[in-house]
């Protein structure tokens, strides 16, 4: 009863003097009844102050209106000087009031914050949380990432060599020149692969040209035709434009392997501390943020204090959406 | 001889198809998943099946274990196993069973024409062939140390020679010495390592899995 009660005063406190918000924790009991205890002073100081208030408008309404009806008040005729001293003496009483009414609605908070808020012990508790969780979803991402580099360079460029290396065996054995010229192709092939496999490991434009013009070469790679708009203000730290880049290069894989998409919106934009960047498909949606490729991103992107967001409702469009503090 | 290949790679599957049609073998199926594999050879089982280790839906050792399999189911058909690296274990859950016509090699070997022909042959010959690099590993190890130290150079090479799939005479052959040398040398790993005198169990195999064993 005394939590509902405490919850009830934070939300009218905090949608009539924008006070504290809830915390996820909820409120400890104890504190619920150590805060309505002290609220009940505050309470009756406000109400105090708001019976000043009334009492105050009520004299002035009954004075005025006996002397337009050409009556005394308190034994005064109404002239100027006297009208004038009231008035003075009236509007000092009246901000006097009002500086109360404001104090109290800052005791209100107050209190809130004091009693029902977070205390710092459990802010940092839930932040170490938070470190941990990243912490170790960055090693996970790490690792998935050196896995999927490894199928890489084995499902494609390993393959390719030993072909090569067959064609030249094969070559050899019948002095070939057309299994020579082959073999060649396809050593020029697999330099070729060599180049992409390493563009998807790190992209090294991304620190000589930054994210916008990594990220058209990408596009110009892509089946599906990518529309880039936007661009971000000022360069952002090596780590958010990496983790900025890895997140739309995730979500256009993911659309161009899995979601049927025609097009693609890319758009890039920078406010004073947040990066955003967002992938627009108009795929068949139904992507999972807990699939393995947005899973790892959001965690890497947890990391950085970021968020991703997946919104991929079935029949789509699907729009994923990493913000980064970049103050 | 009549061939299936299992491998996940279009290009390289491709590659080996025409490299063996090319050596006048014929290749009655190419496929690319184990569960494929094992369905070809269910309709019609070939002389020899060379198999990759990974392949799809997990990428992890999904064509081993179709060539276990396929050794109990079809014990007549040889198998070739390709591996990306060395994996001493699997070459050993594969000798385990059976070594009559069975093969374990690194997929590079492949690039080698002559070599990866002449495996195929020993396998389907009923021979054993094992990849020189996996022997080179493992008598590099020194986990046997109490053992294998007791050999001596030549002892050890002619184990290296007998570990690839060597006949005596392909042994002798190569090191220049006669069979009978051979045949002495062999005898004595075999006293060095312990290994039983009966005729239940091939001990040229339990010399080289005395290495994987661990």
């Amino acid at each position: 009863m005394p939590v509902r009660l405490a919850e009830l005063e934070q939300r009218r406190v905090a949608a009539l003097l924008s006070g504290g918000a809830a915390s996820p924790e909820g409120i400890e009991p104890r504190r619920a009844v150590s805060y309505l205890w002290c609220r009940i002073p505050v309470g009756l100081l406000g109400g105090g102050a708001l019976f000043l208030l009334a009492a105050g408008g009520w004299t002035v309404a009954s004075g005025l209106s006996h002397w337009l009806a050409g009556h005394d008040v308190d034994g005064m005729a109404p002239s100027w000087p006297v009208a004038g001293y009231l008035l003075t003496a009236g509007l000092l009483l009246l901000f006097l009031d009002l500086a109360g009414l404001a104090a109290v609605a800052e005791l209100e908070r107050w209190l809130i914050c004091r009693f029902l808020s977070p205390d710092e012990m459990t802010r940092m508790r839930r932040r170490i949380d938070e470190l941990a969780a990243s912490r170790s979803g960055i090693v996970e991402a790490v690792d998935a990432e050196r896995r999927r580099i490894e199928r890489d360079l084995h499902d494609g460029l390993q393959q390719r060599l030993i072909v090569v290396a067959m064609l030249l065996g094969r070559a050899r054995r019948k002095n070939s020149e057309e299994l020579f010229r082959q073999a060649q192709t396809e050593a020029e092939q697999a330099l070729e692969e060599l180049r992409q496999v390493a563009w998807r490991v790190y992209p090294a434009s991304l620190d000589q040209l930054g994210l916008r013009e990594a990220l058209a070469v990408d596009a110009e790679r892509s089946p599906i035709p990518v529309h880039i708009s936007g661009d971000l203000t000022q360069r952002p730290t090596p780590a958010i434009e990496t983790a900025a880049y890895f997140a739309v290069r995730e979500a256009l894989t993911n659309s161009a392997k899995h979601a049927g998409a025609t097009r693609i919106e890319v758009a890039m934009s920078q406010d004073t501390d947040v990066v955003r960047v967002s992938v627009r498909d108009d795929g068949r949606g139904g992507a999972d943020p807990a699939g393995p490729g947005l899973a790892g991103l959001a965690r890497r992107i947890a990391a950085l204090d970021g968020r991703l967001t997946v919104d991929s409702p079935l029949g789509g469009p699907t729009q994923v959406v990493a913000e980064l503090p970049c103050g | 001889m009549r061939l299936m290949i299992a491998e996940d790679s279009a290009l390289l599957r491709a590659g080996l198809v025409r490299l063996l049609v090319d050596e006048g073998h014929k290749v009655t199926a190419a496929v690319g998943d184990a569960d494929a594999l094992l369905a070809a050879v269910a309709a019609g089982p070939p002389d020899v099946i060379v198999v990759d280790v990974r392949m799809p839906p997990s990428h992890t050792d999904e064509g081993l274990r179709a060539a276990l399999r396929l050794r109990s189911e079809h014990p007549q058909v040889g198998v070739l196993v390709l591996s990306q690296y060395v994996e001493p274990r699997y070459a050993a859950e594969l000798l385990a069973a059976d070594t009559r016509g069975v093969g374990y090699l690194l997929k590079d070997r492949v690039g080698r024409v002559e070599e990866f022909l002449s495996a195929l042959e020993r396998v389907h010959g009923g021979g054993t062939v094992f990849d020189p690099e996996v022997v080179r590993r493992l008598l590099a190890r020194t986990r046997h140390t109490d053992d294998l130290d007791l050999l001596t150079d030549r002892e050890r090479i002619v184990l290296t020679l007998m570990a690839q799939g060597c006949t005596n005479a392909a042994i002798a052959q190569q090191l220049f010495i006669s069979r009978s040398a051979v045949e002495k040398h062999t005898n004595a790993v075999f006293d060095k390592l312990r290994l039983p005198r009966d005729d239940s169990t091939n001990r040229r195999v339990l010399a080289v899995l005395r290495f994987l064993g661990g």
